[in-house]
């Protein structure tokens, strides 16, 4: 008797290969994070007393007020209330006078984050508006802030 | 004309899909590059601004969140490491910073805050970091666009 051979098929199955391939591409789509990751940079100071030793009048005192959250923020720049798109030319004319002048960003504990942010930005951006780079912008906490009032003995 | 007689042309309408297999891969090996686990899901509106750095991440930086008023304005942190857990107290922040300056002298930490927080509580924060001596800190912010 003569048997025919038969041929081996030597084939991978990749039929499947499309639905898994799909199935990956669907689990790194969906678990995929777009999260922020810029924003402003702050360096904090080595040592907090340094933040305790710049009196008020050796400096800028900005407060900021509350005020609407997407709307522009409320400041008192040295006790005087104004817009805040005078701020850094305010700043300029100081800094004019002493370039290594610091600014104290004080906010009102009624504020929002947002407030904050909002002038800190502003002053940020010195080096484009105004040509000039503030050196030393602080922003002290409220405990510090009533360290330097019990130190001067002022009740706030 | 003779050697048609009889047939009739078919044109086969079938897709090409020989090269299906290389872009799916190539898909594929972009979204393993690119992937990367997001360490902290809180839902926050960040503020805008117009000055953004890009926040070095190859030190792992450590991260505090500070959510909404609708979450209670809850904190959570993250080593940079693992996902983000709640705290409870202002002492527990200063605990956990403390422990990662000790940990790693350099190591920043990133503050991912609502624009609608109080400033009482981002206060409290910046003055656990301070306490902790951190020495750098990103404050997390959106673009902020020309008709802002």
């Amino acid at each position: 008797m003569k048997f025919k051979k038969k041929p081996l098929d030597s084939e991978i199955f990749t039929g499947s290969m499309a639905d898994i391939t799909f199935l990956l591409i669907i689990f790194f789509m969906v678990t995929m994070a777009f999260s922020s990751n810029r924003g402003i940079d702050f360096a904090l100071p080595e040592d907090t007393t340094t933040a305790a030793e710049i009196s008020q009048e050796e400096s800028i005192d900005v407060l900021v007020l509350p005020g609407p959250v997407d709307g522009p923020p409320v400041i008192q720049v040295d006790g005087r209330q104004m817009p805040i798109n005078e701020l850094l030319p305010y700043v300029a004319e100081k800094l004019k006078q002493n370039p290594s002048k610091p600014v104290i960003l004080r906010t009102d504990p009624g504020a929002v984050y947002g407030n904050m942010l909002a002038v800190f930005d502003e002053l940020r951006q010195a080096p484009d508006k105004i040509g000039m780079k503030i050196d030393n912008i602080s922003i002290p906490t409220q405990r510090e802030i009533e360290n330097i009032w019990t130190m001067l003995g002022i009740g706030q | 004309m003779i050697l048609f007689r009889g047939r009739s042309l078919k044109t086969e309408a079938r897709v090409f899909t020989g090269s299906m297999a290389d872009i799916i891969f190539l898909l594929i090996i972009f979204f393993v590059i690119t992937y990367k686990v997001e360490l902290d899901k809180t839902q926050v509106d960040l503020p805008d601004t117009t000055v953004r750095v890009t926040i070095p991440e190859s030190e792992k930086p450590a991260w505090i969140a500070i959510a909404s008023r609708r979450e209670g304005y809850l904190i959570r942190v993250s080593t940079g490491e693992e996902m983000s857990l709640p705290i409870g107290t202002d002492e527990e922040l200063v605990t956990f910073a403390s422990t990662e300056v000790a940990r790693n002298p350099e190591k920043d930490f990133i503050i991912k805050a609502d624009k609608e927080v109080p400033y009482e509580r981002f206060d409290a924060v910046l003055d656990a970091l301070k306490q902790s001596k951190v020495k750098n800190i990103y404050l997390l912010s959106d673009q902020k666009t020309v008709e802002q």
